[in-house]
């Protein structure tokens, strides 16, 4: 490597260790907050310097039912997740596997779902859940959310399934293995870092949703995200509390998208190749 | 899916018959099998939905007075088209968006080439950068709506103390607080551009880098000539998939200034949630979300007719 190369790698590193700082300082900031007694949050100028305190955590505690608030985001991600994976895998191999030039477009199709704006459905689907009874419960946001994430479920295992390769499964279907069978025991494993992508992506927008909670929850099902949002602008609630509640909110995809980084990376750069 | 796993039966290459049915058909009665479901589903819970608000839209309906329903025509269109508030919502969506797309477009391609080469470095800093994408979009906008106030945030005082903004900050400016969301939404969403942007970089064959290398070709001559022009398909798919999301910003924008100062951050989303859910004037709300959805239909028209999908199976 000559020195004018090792300069430019320099450079090049120095570069990216400023893009890093802008992108993570924001984050890093909110969950210092969650550390800061209040007279130092409010202090204007505003300080770098505090004295560390758990305060703000034992305030979440006071003022909000965090397990209630954990359990209700779970148990719609989960929920979610379970269910845009069994419609839309299938759905996505069937897609891929199709020879009919039709097939791409009932894959865009369901691409196009994904983007449809959250108001174009809500609305009439809030309308629909208060008539048959669901309003309020932690179905109905699992219903909606699982239209929207099979959709995208189905396009990302559609390019999975797509870019793997086909001859075994011809080859064990020749030997007498089921269509099913051929599916679940040949396709399936071939495809597992899509699965694991199409997880992450279900989690996250489930748990990461405020829009559909906030409008189809209640009192005693609603998520962390909604408790965040009403909890600001409430007097008793600081910001330093807030930070400690982003805490719970945040942290949790954050770890889920670092641990599995190589499939997130994947997923999204599926439609890519 | 019946319909679209019918036409391979051209194909059909084995004659062998069980149970009445040749093998392809019975193959493709699989395949329709394992899309209907998921096929259903979607058409139930969400076109259904769509097409019931699509329906309202041409009725006046308000939840506040129960049983005056009635249909109206276009009034609650005419009405989005007098509303001076709905037509700076409309144009205030379209500058969002083209803002957002662009400046992300422009940062997120700068980082993509910044991570070009394949090493521990490059890789440890992709999988950093993409926190902020992972951060709730809610609290998001909770973090910048206290950085940048101008009283104790670490962004808003400084501004405010070098009079780049308003006394009561950026995000109560309305010349300006429409921008400081394009700057948000840039902060949020650049790491994924310029995750999708450094993939197509990563297709590009290296043998015609290399020769334009030898032909004598500079830096910018390459990039100009040879990678941006090879990098078109990722490029579109990342521009159009961001574009159809910044179309629906709500979360940020809800929390920080929820549409003002006096409408200036006002988009379409953020005004058919407030008829919708907190006016409940339904019709005039499924009269906006038609309108989001003709826009994002257009859009996504125009990238599928750039790509003709079928005839390059390189999306």
């Amino acid at each position: 490597m000559s020195d004018r190369d090792r300069l430019l790698l320099i450079v090049r590193r120095l570069a990216i260790c400023l893009v890093l700082v802008v992108a993570l300082a924001p984050v890093v900031w909110l969950f210092s907050i969650a550390y800061k007694p209040t007279r130092d949050i409010f202090a204007s100028p505003p300080t770098f310097l505090f004295t560390p305190t758990l305060d703000n955590f034992e305030s979440v505690f006071r003022y909000f039912k965090l397990g209630a608030l954990l359990e209700s985001s779970l148990v719609i991600a989960i929920g979610s997740t379970v269910l845009s994976l069994l419609l839309g895998a299938p759905a996505g191999y069937a897609l891929a596997r199709s020879e009919s030039p039709r097939a791409i477009w009932l894959a865009y199709f369901f691409l196009i779902i994904r983007t449809v704006p959250p108001i174009a459905t809500l609305i009439p689907f809030y309308l629909l859940m208060r008539d048959i009874g669901l309003l309020g419960t932690w179905w109905a946001v699992i219903i909606l959310n699982t239209a929207l994430n099979s959709s995208f479920v189905v396009w990302m295992m559609f390019s999975f399934f797509r870019s793997a390769p086909v001859s075994i499964e011809e080859a064990a279907r020749t030997d007498g293995c089921t269509d099913f069978g051929a599916f679940i025991r040949i396709a399936l494993p071939t495809v597992v870092p899509g699965l694991i992508a199409s997880v992450i992506f279900c989690v996250m927008f489930s748990w990461n949703d405020f829009l559909y909670a906030m409008f189809l929850t209640k009192a005693d099902t609603k998520t962390i995200s909604v408790a965040l949002l009403s909890a600001y602008g409430t007097k008793d609630i600081s910001w330093g509390t807030l930070g400690a509640l982003a805490h719970f909110s945040t942290l949790p995809i954050v770890a889920m998208m670092i641990l599995l980084n190589r499939y997130f990376v994947q997923g999204f750069t599926q439609g890519v190749h | 899916m019946s319909a679209a796993s019918r036409d391979g039966a051209a194909t059909d290459d084995d004659a062998a018959f069980s149970g009445g049915w040749s093998y392809t058909r019975k193959r493709q009665m699989f395949l329709a099998a394992m899309a209907t479901p998921a096929l259903i589903y979607v058409l139930a819970v969400a076109v259904g939905p769509m097409v019931q608000g699509f329906l309202y839209s041409f009725d006046s309906y308000n939840l506040i007075r129960p049983g005056s329903r009635h249909f109206v025509g276009l009034d609650n269109y005419l009405a989005l088209w007098r509303d001076p508030t709905a037509r700076r919502a409309l144009i205030n969506t379209f500058a969002f968006t083209f803002g957002a797309v662009t400046l992300e477009f422009v940062l997120g391609l700068c980082v993509a080439l910044l991570l070009w080469r394949d090493d521990w470095f490059n890789r440890v800093a992709l999988g950093l950068l993409l926190i902020p994408a992972t951060v709730t979009p809610l609290v998001v906008g909770l973090i910048f709506k206290a950085l940048l106030s101008p009283e104790y945030g670490m962004l808003g005082y400084p501004l405010a103390e070098l009079g780049l903004s308003g006394p009561r900050g950026l995000l109560a400016d309305p010349q300006r607080a429409l921008a400081a969301l394009v700057a948000i939404d840039a902060w949020e969403w650049t790491p994924l551009m310029a995750l999708i942007l450094l993939a197509g970089l990563k297709t590009l064959p290296t043998d015609i880098l290399e020769a334009a290398a030898v032909d004598g070709a500079n830096g910018p001559q390459r990039f100009w000539l040879v990678v941006l022009p090879l990098l078109m398909p990722a490029a579109f798919l990342a521009l159009i998939l961001r574009m159809m999301d910044a179309f629906r910003v709500f979360d940020i924008i809800f929390v920080t200034t929820s549409g003002g100062p006096a409408d200036a951050t006002n988009t379409l989303m953020i005004y058919g949630v407030k008829q919708g859910l907190e006016f409940f004037n339904i019709g005039a709300a499924s009269a906006v979300s038609t309108l989001i959805v003709v826009c994002i239909l257009l859009m996504a028209a125009a990238f599928i007719t750039v790509l003709k999908p079928g005839r390059n199976r390189h999306v």
